[in-house]
């Protein structure tokens, strides 16, 4: 080694030894910040804020990942906002506060990077109570949920929101180091992420608290038949992620005395962070509604995500075994108990189901208009392999004890399924005469849906009224082997209202 | 020279608080005297490069604080105890020190003991862990002082650093500072001219942004023979040379 190498060898040296010393004296000062950070003192308050709202949301919700995952996703960041953005302003304006600007000015660090560790603390704590949150809802719907596991996109997009949250309340506080800052950037923030969870224009649905198309929201077909689509996710990661640099790089202008590469880099960072945003929020204003349900961005689209998910389904064990996606496990007593009084109202006709299974929801329509469910609760036939048919059915989009204003009871979901499986399955075994349906064929069906114990009968006319009451007042034996007996007859239209005993 | 100061200015809007200073000064504690207003603290703000002077030049610890580089090197070798001392009432005493001896970068494993040496060095050993916010207006100005030293400051400015302190700490305090000023230059801006009798070798006295005197505290002394105002002979030289440059 010549002299000359020797002493490059040595400047690199100590130069490696320089940062070495760096990190160890950021590692310093990061845990006394630690040990006095004021979110260390918001953390109940986050806790108590996400038990009462957000929490008690997700988890009022049927035990499916889906479900939990998204609920928890509209709600989790406007718990945190308030006691996240409050202790990061109340820390961003600490050096103001205390008149402690001048004697930081006269130290070698630059204070951008003593700030920085400063909201770093903040952000360890909030991220802390995140995780500490979103783990007691996956945790208790990992032990509740029947099938699945848990989806990360959503709580990923939260963590990428809280360092967002508490940068735009540490730059609030750091450039307007007032009493009044607090306050004023806690109800501001809240507000400014409840009024984007509004659905506006699609660019909005960027908004960190958007689980979805607003329009839809949290549903159960959603990601339970088809992989849970991480385009808009991914857009809102990256608009956080520039929130997050922006609102870092707007404190590093305050610091007039730094060196010209840190305030370049200040500079680069805020134009780079605002530049995130603009493109976050122009790639969510591409999205569009795929047919699962789940928003698509062409930029950010992965084909391989629309395959759909494989799973075994769970069956019952009756003459017509019902099987549903395993996620929907809990509610095949509820299908059974809505379907068997049909299927034995056609028991042993031509054309019976020999099982019925479960379709996932289509969703469709517009993004900036109410949706449009396509089939739900309707019974689609398919003719399976070896002539026997399944009937798939879809069930309602809401399930019990889903919170909302449309509410529905077991009872209710019950009846759901009823009215659109009876009329579709009894419809599709007495079958339409060539001509259409013929009115024996109403009768009839009127007549076995009222039997079903469907409330909600198909319209008829007096004379068809008065067959279906005549009908369906029948012992259901006799009705039974009438119907075995003509069902050709009537399928083809060749029997009249009279002909009906 | 560690302080070298040629024709410096600082202008705050139309008021010129320092107009035109010149100083050189070596190791020692010098003493920066003058009534409120007369721009100690603008030039002890310039010299800890919180603000940068409107013309003049200045050169600290062999170095012109005009570049960025160099200020940072000065900065490493500073200790600067503002007028009014702003805290975090939460920290206690010794996260306080602790938590400026690594903003002057000090090496991290070196750090705990010059802390601990610090707040001995002022007498606060004993409430190294206590809050901030519990301690009394004298203690607070001892940890100043302490954040001050703590890093073994080539250069140390201390802006009225003995007010609030009882006449013990004082004594304490000036003890502390010629032991300081063996090894440093420690600039001590202050208007209780006893301080300045006591404990430094050099003294210089402001008025109206204006240097009107430099030279010794005896000759400071001896120009206030014959003087009526004042009740020692130091404060005596004071009103002199004060009236001198106002008249």
């Amino acid at each position: 080694m010549t002299a000359y190498s020797g002493q490059i060898a040595g400047r690199a040296g100590g130069r490696r030894h320089a940062w070495w010393r760096r990190i160890g004296a950021a590692g310093r000062l990061f845990r006394i910040e630690l040990r006095r950070s004021a979110m260390l003192w918001m953390m109940p308050v986050a806790g108590a804020l996400f038990w009462y709202n957000a929490f008690r949301e997700s988890m009022a919700e049927p035990a499916m990942w889906n479900l939990r995952a998204m609920t928890m996703h509209h709600g989790v960041l406007l718990d945190f906002a308030p006691p996240v953005v409050g202790a990061a302003a109340w820390m961003g304006s600490r050096e103001g506060r205390r008149h402690l600007t001048d004697l930081i000015g006269t130290v070698p660090r630059p204070r951008w990077t003593a700030q920085l560790v400063t909201w770093a603390a903040v952000t360890a704590w909030a991220l802390v109570a995140y995780c500490c949150c979103v783990g007691v809802v996956y945790g208790l719907t990992a032990r509740q949920a029947s099938w699945g596991g848990p989806l990360w996109w959503p709580a990923v997009v939260g963590a990428a929101g809280i360092p967002a949250l508490s940068a735009v309340g540490f730059a609030a506080g750091a450039w307007f180091p007032s009493r009044f800052t607090v306050p004023i950037a806690t109800v501001g923030a809240f507000f400014a992420l409840g009024f984007s969870a509004q659905p506006r224009a699609p660019q909005w649905q960027v908004s960190p608290t958007a689980a979805g198309s607003p329009y839809i929201g949290p549903d159960a077909g959603i990601g339970t038949f088809y992989h849970y689509l991480p385009d808009l996710s991914i857009a809102q990661v990256i608009c956080m992620a520039g929130v997050t640099a922006a609102a870092i790089g707007a404190v590093g202008l305050l610091d007039r005395a730094s060196g010209p590469w840190l305030r370049t880099l200040a500079y680069g960072m805020t134009a780079a962070g605002l530049a995130a945003v603009f493109v976050a929020a122009g790639l969510a204003g591409t999205a569009r509604l795929d047919p699962h349900g789940m928003l698509a961005i062409p930029a950010l689209h992965d084909a391989a995500s629309d395959e759909p998910i494989k799973y075994t389904p769970v069956c019952d064990h009756a003459a017509v075994p019902i099987c549903l996606n395993p996620a929907y496990a809990a509610y095949l007593p509820n299908v059974r108990e809505a379907i068997t009084p049909v299927l034995t109202e056609l028991a042993g006709l031509p054309g019976l189901p020999k099982s019925v299974g479960q379709d996932p929801p289509a969703y469709g329509g517009p993004l900036n208009s109410s949706f449009v469910a396509g089939g739900a609760g309707v019974v689609v036939s398919e003719a399976s392999p070896g002539g026997s048919q399944q009937f798939n059915l879809v069930l309602p989009d809401q399930l019990p004890a889903e919170p909302g204003g449309a509410d529905i009871t077991v009872r209710q979901f019950v009846g759901q399924i009823r009215l659109s499986v009876a009329a579709d399955l009894i419809n599709k075994v007495v079958g339409s005469a060539p001509g259409g349906e013929s009115r024996a064929q109403h009768a009839v069906v009127t007549a076995l849906t009222f039997d079903a114990g469907v409330t909600r009968v198909p319209r008829a006319d007096a004379a068809v009224s008065a067959a279906a009451s005549r009908f369906a007042a029948l012992p259901a034996a006799v009705r039974h082997a009438w119907l075995a007996a003509h069902l050709t007859a009537l399928r083809a239209g060749r029997i009249t209202l009279a002909q009906l005993p | 020279m560690n302080i070298d100061i040629t024709d410096v200015t600082r202008q705050f809007g139309r008021t010129r608080a320092v107009a035109g200073v010149s100083l050189r000064t070596g190791p020692g504690v010098f003493g920066l005297l003058g009534p409120n207003g007369a721009g100690k603290t603008t030039l002890l703000r310039m010299m800890a490069t919180v603000i940068s002077p409107s013309s003049g030049s200045m050169r600290l610890l062999d170095r012109d604080t005009g570049s960025h580089a160099a200020r940072r090197e000065i900065r490493r070798r500073l200790g600067y105890l503002p007028q009014s001392l702003g805290y975090y009432p939460g920290f206690t005493v010794a996260e306080f020190v602790e938590y400026f001896a690594l903003l002057k970068e000090m090496p991290s494993k070196q750090v705990p003991g010059a802390v601990a040496t610090a707040i001995e060095r002022v007498e606060l050993g004993g409430k190294a862990h206590a809050k901030l916010r519990t301690l009394s207006g004298g203690m607070l100005r001892r940890v100043g002082i302490a954040q001050a030293i703590v890093n073994e400051p080539e250069l140390l400015l201390l802006d009225e650093p003995t007010a609030g302190l009882d006449p013990e700490q004082r004594v304490a305090f000036r003890s502390l500072l010629r032991e300081l000023g063996a090894r440093a230059t420690v600039v001590v801006s202050t208007h209780l001219v006893e301080d300045v009798g006591a404990a430094c070798s050099e003294v210089a006295l402001m008025a109206a942004g204006k240097l009107v005197f430099h030279g010794t505290p005896e000759e400071l002394t001896a120009r206030g023979v014959g003087h009526a105002v004042g009740d020692a002979p130091l404060e005596r030289g004071y009103s002199a040379v004060l009236a001198a440059a106002r008249s």
